[in-house]
């Protein structure tokens, strides 16, 4: 322990004279703060440091961790986390809070204030359900009130004023988000309905029946005057992407003869023994690609002139650009092909 | 966006790098050969130098060689009055015909696929378009090319396997001009034969003459397949002749024998000729099918295309013009006078103990070379320095020098 401080205090000696000299007190001041930085940030309050669950101190276990509930906020120490609710919910020990809290949803904070530590958690929720971008809006006034009543939410549920009501619509709107982002999962959401009225339904099958159909309509219905929790005015509606092309190999080209039509079977003699071939067929060989690949070597060049086309090109056919760098040298003839080397 | 046949062969290699009119065949060919005869004087009037300052320091150093060494510098001396006679460019093309025949002929004896002998034939004609036999002699390249085509035609076999087609040859010597030849080449591999276009010309005749055909018609409006096969069985058995009537059977033997001429042709003018350079494969194979069966092939052509279109006339012109260039080869008549032969005969051993006189005497070891070139390749890839490639070169200079004393000048054949 002696050791580390003086070192420290050299440390800063040194620097201290590179800065042109210090007085004494502000140099042992320098050495003060050091061995603070040293220490692992603590929180200052001595309170704090003893978990109020089950009195334990830090000082008696160095190792002691706090956790807390987004649920309520309360701190408790990570031991008595485990006590209490590793098996399965329990309700908040700390006296007049009674919340039911789950084990998972303990993590360490964040921020020294839980205040600024609940705020954050509301934040980061809001900005979870309402992420519309400024190109989603018709103009920059409409997605200026956006912000501003994305705002009114967040202080509502920070100052807790309806905070009721606005987590339903919070609520509803992810859900709307949700569904428009994927109308494949709404649709499930629908059949999960089912089990809901069979209680019902059990009584008869008949009434089963005939409310499947009835149900329909009304759902369309909903979808028009549904509750979505929130209207903001000018929010474009959200078009969906369109559906990715199945993927073409040949870039959307396309081979379409010009003198011939691939017939599905042509009977000659000479081929009779390959289309009887098992060994042939076995592996998948298919005539026609025979048919198609002979008949488009017949036709391929069937217009076209060399000389003519030669001609019309201007350059001659012997373009040296081609191959390696020797061989269009050997083209042009300034060279022979080289075995003689690079000398 | 479509692509119409025409369009998938413009897009080839064949079409754009191994596509010429006659007059550029006959200018590359003409070039091809003042180089080849430049770089051959030069080469041979340098060795003769090299070979003169040897005999003499020899003769200097030492009584007794000399008349052992008398033997090969004796002829050389004399020999260097005289100009070296190199070929023309003719001559040149006989023997590049010449090693395509032989080509041939080696594919028959290797029972090799069609494709392979014919791919090698034209590997033959495109290495030899900017090559000169006499800087690259026609058996080497020949046995490489074949070994080539049977790669790219897939069937391939081990070197060793392939050497054993030819007495007194080994792998190496089969591989030692492969790179050239496919730098030569231009790494251009794909030849674009007429044989299945023949096939597939067949296909469709035969439909035709059996009613079925589904194609397109331009011969007249709502014309039915029977209607096509009605007409097809009255055409005249011959050019110039009064139509005739035939049975269906009759009609499936000629256009079978029609399919065997003109693969005969295929097989033979059509590869031995600059048909491939001048023409397309579909125009080869409409020609020789033309030359086998006339009256067929024009009314198979009058149904792909209006006989009135300009294309039409253009076409059967260019048709023509092909079908004239492949029974201008010799191999075209059967039947051809023993006499032509052995002329041609004759005329060809001429010209190859004229190329033993005019090789480019850099060239006739292409084994050595290629090791000279494979060893700097493994030395060079550190990159170049002066100094050390300057060695290099000298040191392989006296290689060569001695390599050449060693086996001596090549002795005059009687
Ligand atoms: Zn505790
Ligand atoms: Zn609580």
């Amino acid at each position: 322990m002696s050791k580390q401080p003086t070192r420290a205090n050299g440390a800063s000696t040194k620097r201290l004279a590179e800065d042109g000299g210090a007085s004494p007190l502000s140099k042992s001041l320098h050495g003060l703060s050091l061995q603070h930085a040293s220490r692992p940030p603590a929180v200052a309050d001595s309170s704090s440091d003893i978990c109020p669950v089950c009195k334990s101190s830090r000082y008696l276990n160095p190792n002691m961790q706090f956790k807390v509930n987004p649920e309520c906020y309360h701190k408790m120490c990570e031991s008595c986390v485990d006590r209490i609710f590793s098996h399965g919910p329990a309700p908040c020990p700390i006296a007049g809070c009674a919340r039911t809290l789950r084990k998972a949803k303990f993590r360490r904070q964040t921020f020294e204030d839980l205040k600024v530590e609940r705020e954050v958690d509301i934040r980061r929720r809001v900005a979870g359900a309402m992420n519309k971008k400024e190109e989603d809006f018709e103009t920059l006034m409409d997605y200026n009130d956006y912000l501003e009543q994305v705002e009114e939410i967040t202080w509502n549920l920070i100052l807790k004023v309806d905070v009721e009501a606005t987590e339903g619509r919070l609520r509803r709107w992810e859900d709307h988000q949700k569904a428009e982002l994927n109308p494949n999962a709404r649709r499930r959401e629908f059949d999960s309905s089912v089990p809901t009225d069979h209680v019902v339904l059990k009584k008869g099958a008949t009434q089963r029946k005939t409310a499947a159909p009835a149900s329909t309509p009304q759902t369309i219905a909903n979808e028009m005057n549904e509750d979505i929790g929130f209207k903001f005015h000018g929010l474009k509606k959200r078009v969906a992407p369109p559906p990715e092309a199945p993927f073409d190999p040949f870039g959307g080209w396309s081979i379409a003869p010009q003198y011939y039509v691939l017939q599905d079977d042509y009977e000659v003699d000479w081929l009779t023994n390959q289309k009887n071939d098992v060994k042939h067929s076995v592996g998948g060989y298919d005539m026609r690609d025979f048919y198609n690949r002979s008949l488009r070597e017949a036709f391929g060049g069937f217009g076209v002139f060399i000389e003519d086309e030669i001609n019309a090109r201007g350059t001659p056919s012997l373009d040296p650009h081609v191959g390696t760098k020797q061989a269009a040298s050997v083209a042009v003839g300034a060279r022979d092909v080289n075995m003689d080397d690079v000398f | 966006m479509k692509l119409s046949e025409d369009d998938i062969y413009r897009t080839s290699t064949q079409f754009n790098h191994w596509s010429f009119t006659t007059q550029q065949l006959a200018a590359q060919r003409l070039k091809t050969n003042m180089q080849a005869t430049e770089r051959v004087k030069a080469n041979v009037a340098r060795q003769r130098a090299q070979r003169l300052q040897q005999a003499e320091s020899d003769s200097l150093s030492s009584g007794v060689e000399n008349g052992s060494g008398a033997n090969t510098p004796l002829p050389d001396r004399s020999s260097d009055v005289k100009e070296v006679d190199c070929l023309t460019a003719e001559e040149e093309l006989m023997i590049v015909d010449e090693f395509c025949e032989r080509a041939l002929a080696l594919g028959a004896h290797c029972q090799f696929p069609t494709e392979v002998t014919a791919s090698c034939v034209q590997f033959l004609r495109r290495f030899y378009l900017y090559n000169s036999p006499m800087t690259y002699h026609g058996q080497n390249i020949s046995r490489t090319a074949m070994f080539l085509a049977c790669k790219t035609e897939n069937a391939h076999q081990s070197v060793e396997t392939f050497a054993t087609n030819f007495s007194k040859t080994t792998a190496e010597q089969i591989l030692a001009p492969e790179y050239v030849i496919v730098q030569g080449l231009r790494f251009q591999f794909d030849v674009k034969h007429p044989f299945r276009g023949l096939k597939g010309g067949h296909l469709e005749l035969v439909e035709m003459a059996r009613g079925s055909y589904e194609g397109p018609n331009n011969i007249e409006d709502g014309m039915t397949s029977a209607d096509l096969q009605a007409r097809m069985l009255t055409l005249p058995r011959k050019a110039h002749e009064p139509s005739a009537k035939t049975s269906m059977q009759d009609m499936e033997k000629r256009l079978t024998s029609a399919y065997g001429f003109a693969s005969h042709i295929l097989k033979n003018a059509a590869l031995l000729t600059d048909a491939y350079f001048l023409y397309t494969p579909s125009h080869i194979w409409l020609s020789s099918h033309l030359l086998a069966d006339e009256p067929l092939t024009l009314f198979y052509l009058s149904i792909k295309l209006p006989s009135h279109s300009p294309l039409y006339i253009k076409l059967l012109s260019t048709l023509r013009s092909c079908a004239a260039l492949l029974s201008s080869h010799r191999t075209f008549n059967a039947q051809r006078s023993p006499d032509v032969d052995a002329k041609h005969k004759a005329r060809v051993k001429q010209l190859i103990e004229k190329l033993k006189s005019c090789r480019d005497p850099d060239k006739v070891d292409l084994v050595k070379l290629n090791q000279a070139q494979k060893r700097d390749a493994v030395e060079g890839e550190g990159g170049f320095d002066e100094s050390k490639a300057k060695r290099r070169k000298v040191e392989r200079e006296t290689y060569q020098k001695e390599s050449d004393n060693f086996w001596g000048p090549e002795l005059p054949k009687a």
